[in-house]
């Protein structure tokens, strides 16, 4: 019955890895071209290009837990301010944690990496949904605050990479440099996965010992001055801030 | 060249001036972080209008780091 089960989600993700593939290059070739023809200026295919890769990354997380793969229940969605201005902040233990995100977080900001932009299957979404390239930090950091400031969503993990294996998450100064520039209000969203599934080291095709289960905690968001005394410089700040949200995570993930 | 990075260093990130040398290591020993390097960088490419690449900066440890970054480009 065990093996059965193994062997069960062992198919369900090779086929889900492989619809996404599939899937990624059907909108590659077929549906942008569309886009850019039906659609003109680009603020609306952002918009569109934002609902295409929720609608797919919804599709995807839907997909898994239909077959079986993983399951998910999201709670706090009600914190979440659709109008935008909010900086989303999430820990970051599995590979999939932005497909999961982007799929109940649609037309959020987020950061990619170069080598997504990069990638020829991904690169046309992604340039069209005009997400922040994380390449030069300078700028990661400035447009990050440039589109808090204009209104938007912007979702950052702050560990800027998965948790390593069976550590609390480390998160870098940059997310709460961000926070501070924009004082912008945080959204935290706190993922639990168990069993560990997709960690960081993990090859996609180990399947753990029994279904992993995806607990997604949206908090009510907080506002910066909750978290740090003013008064202080601005290395101090962040030092603080950092260590709050910190603290926030290991509280909720313990 | 130097003096300008010293000058940066003891003037905004409050490092104390006594501790700057050529090879002390810019995050253990002046405990400049990730935040104020790249506010260093910025600053370094409008003084110089040369700009380091991220990849190379990551690697910078000292001042010397920096320096050799900068007249390598």
């Amino acid at each position: 019955m065990k093996y059965m089960d193994l062997a069960l989600r062992f198919v369900g993700t090779s086929l889900l890895w492989f619809s996404f593939g599939f899937v990624g290059l059907i909108i590659s070739v077929l549906v942008f071209p569309l886009l850019y023809l039906f659609v003109r200026g680009p603020g609306a295919r952002q918009i569109a290009a934002r609902k295409i890769i929720a609608w797919g990354f919804g599709a995807f997380m839907w997909s898994g837990c239909r077959m079986g793969v993983f399951t998910v229940r999201v709670t706090g969605m009600e914190h979440r301010n659709p109008e935008g201005g909010q900086l989303i902040l999430a820990n970051h233990p599995t590979l999939i944690d932005v497909v999961l995100l982007l799929s109940i977080l649609p037309q959020v900001d987020c950061v990619i990496k170069e080598a997504v932009i990069r990638n020829p299957f991904m690169r046309a979404s992604v340039t069209t949904a005009n997400y922040v390239s994380n390449r030069e930090p300078e700028d990661l950091l400035s447009s990050g605050v440039e589109r808090l400031e204009t209104g938007a969503s912007l979702l950052l993990f702050p560990e800027g990479t998965r948790t390593a294996r069976g550590q609390p998450p480390q998160f870098k100064l940059g997310a709460a440099e961000v926070a501070l520039r924009a004082r912008a209000q945080i959204l935290p969203v706190v993922i639990d996965c168990t069993p560990q599934f997709l960690a960081k080291g993990d090859p996609w095709y180990s399947i753990p010992p029994s279904r992993p289960h995806f607990a997604v905690k949206v908090l009510p968001a907080v506002a910066v001055e909750q978290l740090v005394p003013g008064g202080l410089d601005e290395r101090h700040s962040r030092y603080e801030l950092n260590a709050a949200l910190q603290s926030l995570f290991e509280s909720e993930l313990s | 060249m130097y003096s300008r990075i010293k000058d940066i260093l003891v003037g905004q990130f409050e490092v104390d001036e006594s501790a700057v040398s050529l090879d002390a290591n810019l995050y253990d020993e002046l405990q400049i972080d990730s935040i104020d390097a790249v506010d260093l960088l910025v600053q370094l490419k409008e003084i110089t209008g040369k700009k380091i690449p991220p990849e190379v900066f990551k690697e910078v440890r000292t001042i010397r780091d920096v320096l050799s970054a900068l007249t390598n480009l």
